[in-house]
């Protein structure tokens, strides 16, 4: 994991150059065969698994049922939306709260564990929140999903944005996701990104270095929870409906293989490399073969036998880049 | 009275439910005990043998030709039999080949190995459903032990029973294994200190080899004994994984009774909720294990292990 | 020098010519079919059904030289019982492969998100085999047509019968979600409408693997009926379960509607009680053997040797949507959707025993239901069903779906002529 512990700068080359692919995107995908709604996804699955990965490859902490925050912000979008007819930011507002809320909840229960007592406990929490989902009729719709969240027309004095368009969800997605790219940059170069990695190497240290470690993973869960929670309500967004499915193990499975791959252990990037070779092999993919999932986990195995360090580890091998070793054993100045 | 006579039933039910969960769990709690690595395709190795135990016992016999007609006139005993020996044993050789797939990863972030298993677990059940289809199989079983059999004014099933009584069979063969024979207690000391059980002479990557087949073939075995009743399809490993992993974890990692008698808790809690709270019943392994984890940290008789980190 | 000259000079004229004749080709623009099916998770099974027979119809079609003159072409992509999938499935189809038309459901879920985006579009959806009685009540859009009976329907045949038959204590099984609870609410209504008495409800959750307990009360209970709304792996579990215990003879059960894809290649003792289905291979009705004929003809590798219900809607849906893209000479789906919800098919064509209509409020398809139980009797393992009676598609209207079901108006819905 990358970082200094003296900071860095706001914006970097490498967040310039996907500003640049983000915002050009919809004038070249269809010359390559994508679509703007693919786009959109990709998005929401970078915000998503950028939130996950400050718990899985900055902290250590793995969960496998992260699911249940980003259907929480799913609902909770939609149901502010329907019931209470505010405007999509307000709509997203109060699905980050829905996720940070449930995820604070959880992390209750959670952050003086870790490895695999953590893990487990992160799928019976998410089993439960999609077993009340679909239980709860009354509330989320069951399985038949929480309907007719109908895109907005959102007027702003004279400018009026018509959110019913998938370029415009589209560029609404893509500076959320710029936004919060820059917000979390600045957050794993903080004293508090530092303490992050401190645990991951070695919380007994960690704590004895003067960590409250046990805030610092309720915060760090509590957060992810948060930024699942935003990727959940802007997936409510373009497919106008919440459903159960999302907080599913499967579902909450893909989120963590897809920052693997990326490479998320080793880099803030890998997320987001991840999240995007995993939506456009399941297009791709999906529309020529039945059995994409099969050469996806085919896929998986190999990376996690040969490169573990997911693609941005393979990409840095490849340019020969001079980089700092991904887990190199002298520990991290660590800033009290 | 009336609450006692009507409670019987669901009590016996739960701990059956219980034996078979802790079937489910064994061939799981035995590599992860002993080697320490947990293994996610344990609920696709669960379907595989079922699966490949149904293509034993009844083969496309027109491709076999004469033998394949021979073989078709067993009886279906005698074929159920041989399935349930051979299986496994395939099985394991899937097995062996996962464990030296893992190896790779012994010694890094115990992530590697498990999330290498979710992959092996994605490509299995993905596999099974290209080959077989997705539609529902049945799994043949010797007439004998079907049926039921009434006691005290109640219908019981005879599979149940047999596959009961298999599964404790099954868990005083491995307590054998792990305590009465030298092999466990050499890969237990393997999983913490390799390079002195080495320095003994002990091929020590073969035995975890053989272990980790052992572990796969009682997954089959599981499979085989399950799927009749709970039906055989590609993502039925799903059903085996979730509850093993729960099991283990709710009796502590480490320990193999611990397992048992999580296992059989778990069956409790279900039967139990199942009469008098059914919608929770599902559920009611998760609030179990919430609860259980929040007092008891390491489970009900987990010891410290390296999992943990 | 050479050499290159006459390679490039061959491969121009080979493009050359290879144009041509695809110019040629193309001087009618085809019209693509998007499939949204699941090929997947726990409808994989059904959905290949749906899929066979849509391609059928399709296959006739392109057989007389396409619809309007055009050549039918098709996408697909699995949805992955998922509804996100679905979404985006929908979304690709209609943005990327500028499909005309979706058809294909199983699962509700996904219904409804492959829905709601084919209705911002303005692009026609057939929901071929989602029996949720949502689908075509409050879930209900003016692009969407519904091609299967629903858990009402099936459960107004299939209870009138067992009251009558078998007796007036009721114990429902309810599997813990939308479905289960519409088809169990229905099966209560008519059953106390009709003097029985529910004793008991037990509600399953979803992905139940073990019915013991649920079994156990049955037995404490000793109802006369046992009214089942189970549905998916689930059902096919009871099922085992009840039959190793051969505890389907001591009460009368109803199960709602059994999908054909749910249990061929099963034992028939699983397939105990009465159930309700739209159509079975071996009616005795004109046309029907002829069609099998077809179908066997066309898959012959398939492990499903003679097709069901499934299969039906699904080719029905396709048919009659490029029989009334035919009728209304133009892709547009406003006149598409209005000759859509004129549709009326007699029984004759259809191979039913009545009339099949299309409800123009709820969009609907109305059409005979079959009562069923497993035919025993026969040695021949495709015959499961012993078909006993039937009831016309208006004793089994759902009541509440035109009250449910508020469809967009014209207006409020794009135009869309591909």
């Amino acid at each position: 994991m990358l970082t200094s512990p003296t900071g860095a700068p706001i914006v970097t080359k490498a967040m310039l150059v996907l500003f640049a692919i983000l915002f050009t995107y919809p004038l070249w995908a269809k010359y390559v065969g994508l679509y703007d709604y693919l786009g959109i996804e990709i998005a929401i699955f970078a915000l998503y698994a950028l939130g996950f990965n400050l718990l899985l490859g900055y902290t250590g902490l793995p969960s496998f049922g992260h699911g249940a925050y980003f259907g929480v912000g799913a609902y909770g979008y939609s149901m502010a939306m329907v019931e209470l007819g505010t405007s999509p930011l307000v709509g997203l507002l109060l699905a980050i709260l829905a996720g940070a809320v449930s995820a604070g909840l959880v992390a209750l229960f959670l952050s003086h564990r870790r490895g695999i007592y953590f893990a487990l406990m992160t799928i019976a929490f998410g089993q439960i929140f999609w077993f009340l989902s679909i239980k709860l009729r009354w509330l989320t719709g069951g399985e038949d999903g929480y309907l007719n969240v109908l895109r907005p027309v959102v007027e702003l004095g004279s400018l009026k944005i018509d959110f019913g368009s998938n370029v415009t969800v589209y560029y609404f997605a893509a500076v959320l996701l710029a936004l919060m790219v820059m917000l979390l940059w600045r957050v794993v170069h903080s004293p508090f990104g530092t303490a992050l990695q401190a645990i991951r190497m070695n919380e007994v240290r960690a704590r004895s270095a003067g960590y409250n470690v046990w805030l610092v993973k309720w915060t760090v869960f509590t957060l992810s929870g948060a930024v699942a929670g935003l990727a959940g309500g802007l997936l409510a967004l373009t497919q106008e409906s919440a459903y159960p499915n999302v907080m599913s193990l499967h579902a909450s499975g893909f989120v963590v293989m897809m920052t693997l791959l990326g490479g998320g252990f080793v880099s803030f990037w890998g997320p987001v490399v991840g999240a995007a070779l995993f939506i456009l092999a399941r297009d791709i993919l999906g529309a020529a073969t039945e059995a994409w999932l099969l050469w996806y986990g085919l896929l998986f195995i190999v990376v996690m036998l040969f490169e573990p360090e997911g693609a941005v580890g393979a990409w840095r091998r490849l340019a020969g880049l001079f980089v700092r070793p991904a887990r190199r054993e002298a520990s991290p100045k660590v800033v009290p | 009275m009336g609450m006692v006579s009507s409670l019987l039933p669901h009590l016996i039910n739960g701990l059956a439910l219980g034996l078979l969960f802790a079937l489910i769990a064994l061939g799981f709690t035995l590599i992860v005990s002993v080697m320490e690595v947990i293994n996610l395709a344990h609920g696709s190795l669960f379907a595989l043998g079922a699966y490949i135990a149904m293509v034993i016992i009844s083969p496309d016999l027109v491709m076999l030709g004469a033998a394949g007609e021979l073989y078709g006139d067993l009886p279906l005993a005698v074929r159920y039999v041989i399935a349930l020996v051979l299986a496994p044993l395939v099985i394991a050789v899937i097995g062996f080949g996962l464990e030296i797939l893992l190896r790779r990863t012994y010694g890094k972030k115990k992530e590697y190995g498990l999330l290498l298993t979710f992959g092996a677990a994605l490509v299995f059940e993905e596999a099974i459903r290209l080959v077989w289809g997705p539609a529902e199989r049945v799994l043949p079983v010797p007439p004998g032990i079907t049926g039921g059999f009434i006691f005290n004014g109640m219908i019981y099933s005879n599979y149940r029973i047999y596959a009961m009584v298999f599964g404790a069979a099954a868990i005083g063969v491995v307590w054998l294994f792990l305590n009465r024979t030298p092999y466990g207690a050499i890969i237990k000391a393997g999983a913490h200190d390799d390079e002195m059980v080495r320095a003994l002479g002990i091929n020590l990557p073969r035995l975890r080899m053989l272990v980790f087949g052992f572990g796969a073939a009682l997954a089959a075995v599981a499979g085989i004994i399950l799927t009749p009743i709970w039906g055989l399809r590609p993502h039925v490993g799903v059903d085996a994984t979730i509850p093993a992993f729960l099991i283990i974890v709710l009796g502590g990692i480490g320990s193999f009774w611990g397992a048992v008698f999580a296992g059989l808790l778990v069956g409790l809690v279900v039967g139990i909720t199942g009469a008098y709270a059914s919608d929770w019943s599902i559920l009611s392994m998760y609030i179990l294990l919430i609860v259980v984890l929040t007092f008891r940290s390491r489970g009900l008789l987990g010891k410290k292990t390296a999992l943990e980190l | 020098m050479p050499k290159h000259t006459l390679a490039a000079a061959s491969l121009l004229s080979l493009a050359a010519v290879m144009t041509a004749s695809v110019a040629l080709a193309q001087d009618a623009k085809p019209i693509i079919i998007g499939i949204t099916s699941d090929a997947s998770g726990q409808y994989a099974n059904s959905g290949a059904e749906d899929r066979r027979g849509m391609q059928m119809a399709i296959d006739e079609f392109n057989a007389k030289g396409g619809v309007l003159g055009r050549p039918i072409e098709t996408v697909f992509v699995d949805t992955e019982t998922t509804p996100a999938t679905g979404s985006r499935v929908a979304e690709r189809m209609i943005t990327r492969d500028g499909a005309a038309f979706l058809i294909g459901a199983v699962s509700s879920g996904v219904a409804n998100a492959v829905s709601q985006v084919a209705q911002k579009y303005g692009v026609i959806y057939l929901n071929t085999n989602s029996s949720s009685p949502t689908e075509s009540g409050k879930d209900c859009h003016l692009t969407k047509f519904v091609w299967d009976g629903n858990g009402t329907n099936f459960a107004i045949a299939t209870t009138k019968a067992a009251i009558e038959e078998m007796g007036k204590d009721w114990l429902l099984i309810t599997n813990d979600y939308g479905w289960g609870h519409d088809t169990s609410a229905a099966n209560r209504k008519l059953a106390e409408a009709n003097g029985a008495t529910i004793i008991k409800e037990i509600l399953v959750p979803q992905g139940t693997r073990d019915f013991t307990s649920v079994l156990i009360d049955l037995q404490t209970v000793n109802p006369d009926v046992v009214a089942a709304a189970v549905g998916g792996d689930d059902l096919k579990a009871l099922r085992t379960q009840v039959a190793d215990l051969n505890m389907g003879e001591q009460f009368g059960w109803i199960n709602n509607q059994q999908d054909w894809a749910d249990v061929y290649g099963l034992p028939k003792t699983n397939l105990f009680g009465v159930f309700g289905t739209t159509w079975y291979y071996k009616l005795d009705l004109p046309g029907v053997a002829d069609f099998v004929a077809k179908y066997q003809a066309a898959y012959p590798d398939t492990q499903m040797k003679v097709p069901g219900n499934v299969f039906f809607n699904g080719y029905w849906a396709t048919r009659s949507l490029l029989e009334a893209v035919e009728r209304a000479g133009t892709t547009n789906n406003h006149a598409v959707i209005k000759e859509l919800e004129q549709l009326r098919i007699p029984a004759a064509v259809r191979m039913q025993d009545d009339d099949a209509y299309m409800n123009p409020k709820t969009h609907q398809m109305q059409q005979t239901v079959y009562l069923a139980t497993a035919n025993l009797a026969s040695d021949d393992p495709d015959d499961l069903f012993k078909i006993l009676g039937h009831s016309t598609p208006d004793a089994v209207v759902d009541a509440g779906a035109e009250a449910a079901c508020k469809l967009e108006s014209f207006e409020d819905t794009p135009v869309y002529e591909p």
